[in-house]
């Protein structure tokens, strides 16, 4: 695809990233039609080739992650290996991670460990088919004695993943108490160096914090149960973005261009609480349920980078806050060998952030703005909506208790928002109403056999792009949940996006333990 | 699988198969901050580093030396007679007034007998900065050809810069029979327009007769015994000065080229983008300098005693490369400060900012309608206003100002207001660089 010529102009970049490999729950938002990464696609998952539907149709291997009381389900103990790589078309990035999980009960009791390590490639601006281009040192002018300036890391860099679940079933109540806890190491998120136009590299240092306290309730009934599942969360992000710029000037003593290293360091921080509940039903006809969620995150983000887009100098976004919502119905239809699922989410989110003054500003209408006067104030209204839907089949192999599983399903985002941003200095008003839509096949294999279980899923997310040249971002799988970081930035120049695939690849392999 | 969910497969796939490329986001104005930086980008203007470390001995000797009528064969102007610290460096005046003359700044005027130094003084400020050019015409410089009559010891356009003035009858040196100030015959007016190395060792004699100097020269130069030092260590220490004293870009627009985006008033902003867009200034004010890296004939009307063999028309950079080309057309001068450094042009035919602005808002309307009672009344009498130079004039005129620029009243205070913001505050009162007195006790002002 030609580049698309985006001019993300004027407007806040606002892209409430999901910290988090477990699901659901944490809202990610976006403003512009970036493709993301698929980092945090780590834990297995049995729905993932059916377009990750999941609120009718339950996920014995994602559930616990999301809802630690979902480890009711549990009826045994069981072990995880779920390798997953993700790359970017047109070499723009990717990464690799080796998780293992081991669920267990004991009686009334359940619960689990995750650990897993991640390899993120540095990513780069979208190359034509078949070329790569090497990072190096920053070319200089001839002739200059500059020092050399630390050219791209192109390392791969690592991230860390802990989790711990416990829960426990009260006897007599069909009620199922957990809590989890996932801890998050943070040396590379996907995309993060793109957001600083022109830098030479960027080294990113954070955690996350997800702590999670769920409660899932069962009412038996003559065509199944009913299930009310509820959720509390925290999440808290904090990460330092020390960024490497070399920035030219004229030396009037040599009298050449030169460059000299700017070092700027940039704290991400955001906290979100949420809530979230669903209920699921059977319906009269056999093997269907029907479902509803409604989730609602707040998050603050008392300190927001001042990204820098195509060159551009972002406004300081300091602080801000977001209200977000999913309200959805889920159907599904288990029977026999076939499984069908479908989610419809709307996703209604505001958001409000704003610059402050760091110095007295006149405004051009002469009155002037104190230290802290909000400079600029930014307000999104979204109206996004989700389908996720697949389908799949099992196929019973010779031989005893032999299972071939197949799966396809979809997923498609429809992201629409108006921005109104207000300009106190300028005294000006703008607004923006744009949208876009990424649509997401799914696909997968399995093999089930008395002794473990073994599963292929992938996915490829479409209709999105990354910024050429100098300027790119990418960032985190859009169903995966639970969010913490966030990216405010202000690009108020004009962007390059060029259309990229995310395609994603998972092998996961699962084991009763005995 | 039920029919209703094959339908809803299918529906899914044809959605699918409908969604295109991520839809572009526009319609948007473009923040004037980023059009701006976009600007900056494309016209390659980037901060100015620091001036280099200057040596305190070498810049207290050219201190000395710029403001020492000394150096002039009637021992009564100094560089900083037309290069005067009170007026930014330049003189205030239209077209300079060299020796002979008497008073100071914009109340100048020129001595019985003579004339107006043929153009504009152009400021010191800045001109270390690494301009590749020098002079209004640009005959020093390390690309074009070698000034002509002269045999330059240096490569450095500063230091050779420094050299040039005192060969100059009208500006710095005399005329032939002149008296200096004490009543002597001026023994440097005597010597032919040819013998420039005797004229500066003729300069360098009177120096080094003067115990002061010897002192100065021997910190600024110790490893050269004082009958050894020649006109060119005079001019790498005049350069110095210029170097450590005259380097101003602390100007608000140089902050906001550091990245801050509130050093701009919305105004200067504005005019900013005007400047780089419709205005089309940019066109040839670009680079670090905002200027200083081309010629241009901008349509100026002709005044003066006018130089070479074109006089009493001025041709400019046409006159040193005899190219019709670039007749009429003169360096395109640097910005910073040029809110302090009016009258404008070559010739200083405009007094203010907001004239040039309107004179580029149309130009050939401009030079048509020019209105020779703006000039000072000495001058009126040099406007070469006919129709013949007038034609002339615009018959080489820049391509890039043949056609109007249609900008309101509005606009062009906006332009103005950014022009005002390439004024380092520093540049503003420059009276703490006029030493008390200097070595040859010549009165300074």
């Amino acid at each position: 695809m030609a580049p698309s010529g985006l001019r993300a102009v004027c407007l806040v970049v606002l892209l409430v990233c999901v910290v988090s490999p477990t699901r659901a729950q944490l809202i990610p938002i976006k403003t512009i039609p970036i493709a993301q990464g698929d980092q945090f696609q780590i834990f297995p998952a049995n729905n993932l080739g059916m377009g990750s539907a999941s609120i009718a149709l339950a996920d014995s291997l994602a559930d616990p992650f999301a809802n630690p009381a979902m480890g009711t389900r549990l009826t045994g103990s069981r072990f995880f290996g779920s390798p997953t790589l993700y790359s970017v078309s047109r070499n723009a990035g990717g990464g690799r991670s080796l998780p293992f999980a081991v669920l267990t009960r004991r009686a009334m009791w359940y619960g689990g460990l995750a650990l897993a390590l991640q390899q993120v490639d540095p990513s780069r601006p979208p190359q034509p088919d078949g070329l790569f281009l090497r990072g190096g040192a920053v070319q200089v002018f001839p002739n200059s004695p500059d020092p050399v300036i630390p050219g791209p890391d192109m390392r791969a860099h690592g991230n860390e993943y802990a989790f711990a679940m416990v829960g426990r079933d009260l006897p007599g109540s069909k009620l199922s108490i957990g809590a989890s806890a996932l801890w998050t190491g943070l040396h590379a998120l996907d995309g993060v160096d793109l957001l600083y136009a022109g830098s030479q590299r960027v080294a990113q240092d954070g955690h996350a914090l997800d702590l999670r306290l769920g409660a899932v309730k069962a009412w038996p009934g003559e065509r199944g149960d009913r299930f009310l599942e509820a959720l509390v969360l925290h999440n808290d992000f904090a990460a330092t973005h020390t960024v490497t710029y070399a920035d030219q000037y004229w030396d009037p003593g040599l009298q050449i261009f030169r460059q000299r290293a700017r070092i700027e360091h940039n704290v991400d921080q955001t906290r979100t609480w949420g809530l979230h509940f669903k209920y699921t039903v059977p319906l009269t006809s056999a093997g269907w349920r029907i479902g509803w969620i409604g989730t609602l995150n707040r998050s603050s983000h008392p300190k927001i980078p001042n990204y820098e887009l195509a060159n551009v100098p972002a406004i300081p976004r300091d602080p801000g806050y977001t209200t977000a919502f999913d309200l959805g119905i889920g159907l599904s239809k288990v029977r026999g060998l076939a499984s069908f699922g479908a989610d419809v989410v709307f996703e209604p989110i505001r958001s409000y952030t704003w610059a402050a003054a760091e110095t007295p500003m006149s405004t051009v209408s002469g009155d002037t703005l104190a230290v802290g006067a909000k400079t600029i104030e930014n307000h999104f209204r979204f109206a996004n909506a989700l389908l996720r839907l697949g389908v799949g089949r099992d196929i019973e192999l010779p031989g005893e208790k032999k299972v071939l599983g197949l799966q396809l399903g979809l997923m498609l985002r429809s992201v629409h928002y108006n921005l109104s941003q207000q300009d106190n200095v300028q005294d000006l008003q703008r607004r923006l109403t744009t949208g876009w839509m990424e649509w997401t096949p799914t696909w997968g294999l399995s093999l089930r056999f008395p002794e473990f279980e073994l599963r292929y899923a992938g996915r490829t997310t479409n209709g999105a792009g990354r910024p050429q040249s100098t300027f790119q971002v990418g960032w985190v799988g859009v169903d995966v949940a639970l969010a913490g970081g966030t990216l405010l930035a202000a690009p108020d120049g004009p962007l390059n996006l060029t259309h990229v695939k995310t395609t994603t690849h998972q092998i996961s392999l699962s084991l009763p333990l005995r | 699988m039920s029919r209703h969910v094959r339908t809803l497969c299918i529906l899914a796939v044809l959605g699918v198969l409908a969604c295109d490329d991520p839809a572009p986001i526009e319609g948007v104005p473009e923040s004037l901050d980023a059009q701006l930086r976009q600007q900056f980008t494309s016209w390659n203007v980037v901060p100015i580093g620091e001036a280099p470390h200057q040596a305190r001995a070498m810049v207290a000797l050219g201190q000395a030396l710029m403001f020492d009528k000394i150096l002039s064969g009637n021992r009564d102007v100094s560089c900083a007679t037309c290069h005067d610290p009170t007026q930014h460096l330049t003189d205030g005046l239209a077209l300079a007034v060299g020796t002979g003359g008497s008073g100071s700044g914009p109340a100048r005027t020129l001595g019985v007998g003579r004339a107006f130094v043929p153009r504009n003084a152009p400021t010191l400020l800045n001109s270390s900065i690494g301009l590749p050019y020098i002079f209004w015409d640009g005959r020093l410089t390390r690309f074009g050809p070698p000034l002509p009559g002269v045999i330059l010891p240096t490569t450095d356009l500063l230091q050779a810069q420094a050299m040039l003035p005192v060969l100059n009858r009208r500006e710095m040196r005399g005329e032939k029979g002149d008296l200096d100030v004490f009543g002597n015959p001026n023994e440097l007016a005597q010597l032919d327009d040819t013998q420039s190395n005797a004229i500066w060792q003729g300069v360098m004699h009177r120096l080094v007769a003067m115990p002061g100097y010897v002192t100065l020269f021997n910190a600024a130069f110790p490893s050269i015994p004082p009958t050894s030092l020649t006109f060119q260590d005079m001019g790498t220490a005049i350069a110095a000065f210029q170097t450590d004293a005259l380097m101003k870009t602390g100007s608000p627009f140089d902050r906001y080229l550091a990245r801050d985006n509130n050093a701009l008033s919305v105004q200067a902003k504005r005019g900013g983008v005007l400047f780089f867009g419709q205005a089309r200034c940019s066109q040839c004010h670009n680079g670090p300098f905002l200027g200083g890296r081309d010629f241009s004939n901008s349509g100026v009307p002709q005044l003066g005693p006018g130089v070479g063999q074109a006089a009493p028309l001025d041709k400019g950079r046409g006159e040193v490369l005899n190219v019709q080309f670039y007749e009429f057309a003169f360096r395109v001068p640097p910005l910073r400060n040029v809110e302090l450094t009016a009258p404008y042009f070559h010739n200083g035919s405009f007094a203010t900012l907001e004239s040039v602005v309107k004179h580029y808002n149309d130009v050939p309307t401009s030079l048509r309608t020019f209105d020779p009672s703006t000039l000072p009344a000495s001058l009126q009498g040099s406007y070469h206003g006919d129709v013949g130079t007038i034609n002339a004039v615009l018959a080489t005129l820049d391509g890039r100002l043949q056609a109007p620029l249609h900008l309101t009243d509005a606009q062009i205070a906006d332009l103005v207001a950014f022009l005002k913001s390439l004024t380092d505050p520093a540049a503003r009162d420059l009276s703490g660089i006029v030493p008390a007195s200097v070595p040859s006790g010549l009165p300074v002002r």
